[in-house]
């Protein structure tokens, strides 16, 4: 293992990130380092076959109340979580389709919808229409979604992807996906399954506003396709349009997949699999669609026009309804429902307060706080965890006062970053903590307390061990609210340097039998090796540290280097070339 | 507007037509006791409003217990109660409406004659032999026969007007987007409108217009309903609505016009004559009366005929049997298998017409022939609308102003009948084509054939415009409407000369 983090610490540990980060790490590694050689299954390209991939993606928009209704949107009451979980609990007339109710657009839900659209680059229409889209299902009760299918309320977008998205090796230093349309609609109720082939019907999400994303057809690879989404996952909450993510069940995506011979002009037949649950889904059921269709055409057979579903883990997507079980969805204007003026102010307004887009934040996450590119995007695409990292940053400002800060030198920044990324992921790997508390780590940990925390490390007050002790003391809640310095008193945990003396005793000890190491100093000394020796060094200083001081007193490891530097240079090459 | 004694009278008369009523099957719904309005708020120092019956088509929805709301349609039988009340039954109990009972229609409201119930076909006399029209032809019976002074009904294409004009009263299709269709059970929403029936017209001008005008009112939970500031601006370029002080219902000086088109060769020579008759009648009080061409009525009835079926089979989708509503349990686990859960439910529901319409609607909608009917009906419905727009002195308010050029005219017009700006102030025309048919022809009918008695009152359906049917003489035994159509939110002095027209066209 290597040197634990100490005070001084700068460089970022690699500590493997939770499931969510996995695949974006694997495409970072394709991308990112070209040393790295392609493995076969990367499987992005498949050699004589262009692959052509469209998405479409929905979000539940971030609003208060329903798109058609003054019913509350269940993820709307947080303030009474008991409720939340109430089935049929957020429910007007005309969510049940009560004959004679009538709908009543709420306009309040078109700010998610211009600023998602917006985070899109899209332009917005002034005027747009609602329609109805009809087909049968229970969980549907007026028998159609009312949608914009004619006239959506915004067109023409476009999101950039660079290989920090994740997007394939192939697509080179970035890629344009081209947005068709983005347009407003109702999402249906839940249904829960039951025993004896009985449905329960929760109607709490019927009506809910949806904002539907349709991409043109412009995508070549599978990961590439993972990357948008997950980029338009982060834009959409970036400009807090949606309420939760992919995973969270916030977004769900489709994909249209088609193959077609290198060479030729016509696009493929194509196949739709719907309502994929995660990045990962997204590129293997692409991977898996596309193999399977070329695997049918170099059979000589024909691909049919089909909607195809896929589960997490298969090898294959399954056929869910071919052309002729495709529904006629016979659009209609809504004849309730006039349309939708969106005036320019409005939008410019929207535009104007909409806050930093996520390649701006990755480009200050890097500027300014000088985080690698990799963490930047790592804390951006956590639960909460940029707002967390903020938040925690803010505290530790205004505990290290202004002059503090206001220095080009950011380490306290990165420091955070650091622990906000890493060290709250090891609290999150632990046992006791499910996979699923995981996201949840970040409030267990005050940000108060871990600026608390930081602070006093950064101030060399407490060693890094006490105070990865102290936080896990933090997140276990053996430390209350705001009780971190009243622990480190109690607990008598400040840091108390040794003296020059001790770390030379403490040098000399180490470097006892290291002749041979002793003997590249010498060399560099000597001229004969260019380089100084700094990895022995680091060796040397390791050992230093894990021989550690006595109890209750802690070392800082650039004293240590500094002192070790010193005797070697002082004390053993002089003896050394007195030897010689 | 009815005395204490006149309301006993009125429940003395109820009993006596216990025996009738069963033949003329005019009610679905009639609790042995009339439901009076609610207490008006506690703390009211207005006097409570005088009461009076009312009559309401079970299309309309009613939250009193007891009183379901069927639409006259198997699919959501008598066990459906709403939870919900229309506006207008709101509105109408605060101004002291007493409730006798929830009246037979066609259903839904599809139909012409108030036939195509689940609950039997509506007669206006007995042995049941003539129809009543429809689709409210239970509430224009129930006001014919004297049981209430004032009945409400829905006018999608005529279903107002056609009842009223079969028995000899009064049917007034008021402005699209004045009266609330909040809780009005939809058949075709961008047509339907919320109608009124009596024997005289004075009640009808004291609710639309009157102290507590319902033109006023702007109802939120109608997306349809004008807004206030809206209808402000509406009447602002109207008379008769700010000061009911000396209005006056002069005929003097007034311009009706002939619609040219109206003339159609299926028009009952004895309607024809009586038209003529009625026109010649104003002309002598003072009114000037002048022919006016309507080239897209011909198509106006085929647009209609798209139009409402689409708007019809995407509204009927709701009925599944789930929420509420009759369901064929039995039919339903059959078919789950096959994924047609709702295939039993609604083939039992609905009747044959509704079936009909949701068949016609689902086709012209299709992706296949989207653009060549529906598409097409609505291009059609523009220019019905543009033809009033041509003929009415008043502009429409709704509408950017067009100038008009009589070369605008289809080449097929003959040149003799490209009148001039002949501007009017109103539309004299028949209501139907004939007098009330026979049930028993009624029912021999083509479908096709019976939606020819909806060609004069369908195009100010499509134009959301002002229509009322009052009773014309015809030489025969038997009733007839003369129908007025006024420029969109002339409501008020459309009342208001039907008011003088009815005086002079009665005997």
């Amino acid at each position: 293992s290597t040197t634990p983090p100490t005070p001084s610490d700068q460089q970022p540990q690699i500590i493997p990130l939770r499931k969510q980060l996995k695949d974006q790490a694997k495409a970072a590694k394709l991308s990112g380092s070209p040393k790295k050689k392609l493995k076969k299954s990367d499987n992005q390209t498949v050699p004589g076959w262009d692959l052509t991939v469209g998405i479409e993606i929905h979000a539940q928009l971030n609003t208060p109340s329903k798109l058609f209704s003054p019913a509350s949107t269940p993820s709307s009451s947080s303030d009474d979580a008991v409720h939340h979980h109430h089935p049929n609990t957020h429910v007007a007339p005309f969510d049940l389709a009560i004959p004679g109710s009538q709908p009543s657009f709420q306009p309040t839900t078109l700010i998610p919808a211009i600023r998602a659209a917006l985070a899109l680059n899209c332009h917005i229409e002034p005027i747009s229409r609602f329609d109805r889209k009809h087909y049968f299902h229970w969980d549907q009760p007026s028998g159609y979604q009312i949608t914009q299918y004619y006239h959506p309320f915004a067109r023409s977008g476009s999101v950039t992807l660079y290989p920090r998205d994740g997007i394939a090796a192939e697509d080179g230093e970035q890629v344009t996906v081209g947005i068709k349309q983005l347009q407003m609609e109702q999402d249906t109720a839940k249904t829960l399954a039951q025993p004896n082939s009985t449905h329960y019907l929760d109607f709490n999400r019927v009506g809910v506003p949806l904002v539907e994303i349709i991409t043109e057809p412009c995508i070549h690879r599978p990961a590439t396709a993972a990357a948008f989404v997950r980029k338009v996952q982060m834009l959409l909450k970036s400009v807090d349009a949606c309420t939760s993510g992919l995973e969270q069940g916030g977004l769900r995506a489709d994909v249209n997949v088609s193959v077609k011979r290198t060479g030729e002009e016509e696009l493929g037949t194509r196949t739709e699999i719907k309502n994929l649950s995660s990045f990962k889904a997204v590129e293997d059921a692409i991977i898996a669609e596309r193999d399977r269709q070329i695997r049918v055409l170099e059979e000589g057979g024909r691909i049919e026009g089909e909607t195809r579903g896929w589960s997490l883990g298969s090898m294959e997507t399954r056929r869910l309804r071919g052309k002729e079980g495709e529904v006629d969805y016979r659009y209609m204007p809504d004849p309730d429902l006039g349309p939708v003026v969106i005036g320019g102010d409005l939008v410019e307004r929207l535009g104007e307060t909409m806050g930093m887009l996520p390649d701006e934040e990755v480009g200050v996450l890097m500027g300014r706080f000088g985080l690698s590119e990799r963490d930047a995007m790592a804390l951006m695409l956590m639960e909460g965890r940029l707002e967390y990292f903020y938040g925690v940053l803010e505290e530790l400002e205004r505990m290290l006062g202004v002059e503090a800060v206001e220095g080009g030198e950011q380490r306290h920044a990165m420091l955070a970053a650091n622990w906000c990324l890493h060290e709250l992921g090891k609290l999150a790997e632990a046992e006791e903590v499910g996979e699923a508390a995981a996201e949840e780590v970040t409030s267990q940990v005050p940000e108060q307390d871990l600026a608390a925390i930081l602070f006093y490390l950064h101030q060399k007050k407490v060693t890094a061990k006490v105070a990865k002790d102290l936080l896990w003391d933090v997140f276990r809640g053996t430390i209350a609210t705001g009780g971190v310095t009243e622990q480190i008193d109690s607990q008598d945990l400040w840091y108390k340097e040794i003296t020059e003396a001790d770390y030379a005793a403490i040098a000399d000890e180490v470097i006892e039998g290291q002749e041979k190491v002793l003997q590249d100093f010498l060399k560099f000394k000597q001229g004969k090796s260019k380089a100084y020796p700094q990895g022995k060094l680091g060796f040397l200083v390791g050992k230093m540290m894990r021989a550690g001081p006595e109890q209750g007193k802690g070392m800082d490891p650039a004293s240590a280097e500094r002192v070790m530097r010193v005797r070697i240079e002082q004390v053993y090459l002089p003896r050394l070339e007195d030897a010689q | 507007m009815l005395s204490r004694s006149g309301l006993r009278g009125a429940r003395l008369r109820v009993v006596s037509l216990t025996s009738q009523r069963r033949l003329l099957n005019h009610f679905i719904t009639h609790p042995p006791e009339p439901i009076p309005p609610p207490p008006p708020p506690a703390p009211s120092s207005s006097p409570s409003p005088k009461q009076f019956t009312l009559a309401v088509k079970d299309n309309i929805a009613t939250t009193i217990p007891g009183l379901p709301t069927t639409c006259a349609s198997g699919i959501l039988s008598k066990s459906y109660v709403s939870p919900i009340e229309a506006t207008i039954i709101t509105q109408l109990r605060a101004r002291g409406a007493v409730i006798t009972g929830k009246t037979n229609l066609d259903e839904f409201g599809m139909g012409s004659h108030s036939i195509y119930s689940h609950y039997g076909p509506v007669s206006q006399d007995t042995p049941p032999e003539t129809s009543a029209g429809g689709s409210s032809g239970g509430s224009a019976v129930a006001v014919a026969n004297g049981e209430v002074e004032l009945a409400l009904g829905t006018d999608t294409g005529g279903s107002v007007r056609l009842p009223a004009a079969y028995t000899g009263i009064i049917g007034y299709k008021p402005s699209y987007g004045m009266i609330s269709r909040y809780g009005v059970i939809p058949y075709a929403n961008s047509l339907d409108t919320v109608g009124f029936l009596s024997k005289q017209i004075n009640p009808l001008k004291e609710l639309i217009i009157g102290e507590r005008g319902l033109w006023k009112e702007h109802d939120s939970n109608d997306p349809t309903s004008l807004t206030t500031a809206a209808r402000k601006r509406c009447a602002a370029q109207r008379r008769g609505y700010r000061s009911r002080q000396g209005q006056t219902t002069e005929l003097e000086g007034l311009k009706f016009g002939i619609p040219l088109e109206y003339n159609i060769a299926e028009l009952d020579p004895e309607i024809r004559d009586a038209w003529a008759a009625a026109a010649k009648r104003l002309q002598d009080a003072g009114a000037r009366i002048v022919p006016v061409s309507l080239p897209t009525t011909k198509h106006a009835l085929a647009a209609y005929y798209v139009i409402a079926p689409a708007e019809a089979s995407s509204n009927l989708a709701k009925y599944d049997g789930v929420r509420y509503g009759a369901r064929d349990a039995e039919g339903a686990s059959d078919a789950s298998a096959g994924g047609v859960l709702y295939a039993s439910t609604r083939g039992k529901g609905f009747g044959e017409e509704v079936k009909r319409r949701i068949l016609l609607g689902s086709y012209t909608l299709s992706s296949e022939a989207m653009d060549n009917y529906f598409i097409k009906a609505q291009r059609v419905r523009r220019l019905v609308r543009r033809d009033f727009n041509r003929v009415f002195a008043l502009e429409n308010p709704l509408q950017e102003r067009e100038t008009f050029e009589l070369s605008d005219l289809p080449e097929e017009v003959e040149m003799e009948d490209k009148w001039g700006p002949e501007e009017v102030d109103f539309l004299l025309c028949p209501t139907a084509p004939t007098l009330a048919p026979k049930l028993k022809g009624v029912m021999e009918q083509q479908p096709v054939d019976a939606y020819m008695n909806d060609v004069f009152t369908v195009p100010a359906s499509l134009a959301g415009l002002p229509a009322i049917s009052v009773p014309m003489k015809v030489a025969t035994e038997g009733a007839a409407g003369l129908q007025l159509i006024g420029q969109y939110w002339d409501d008020a002095r459309l009342l208001d000369v039907a008011d003088a027209v009815a005086k002079e066209v009665r005997t």
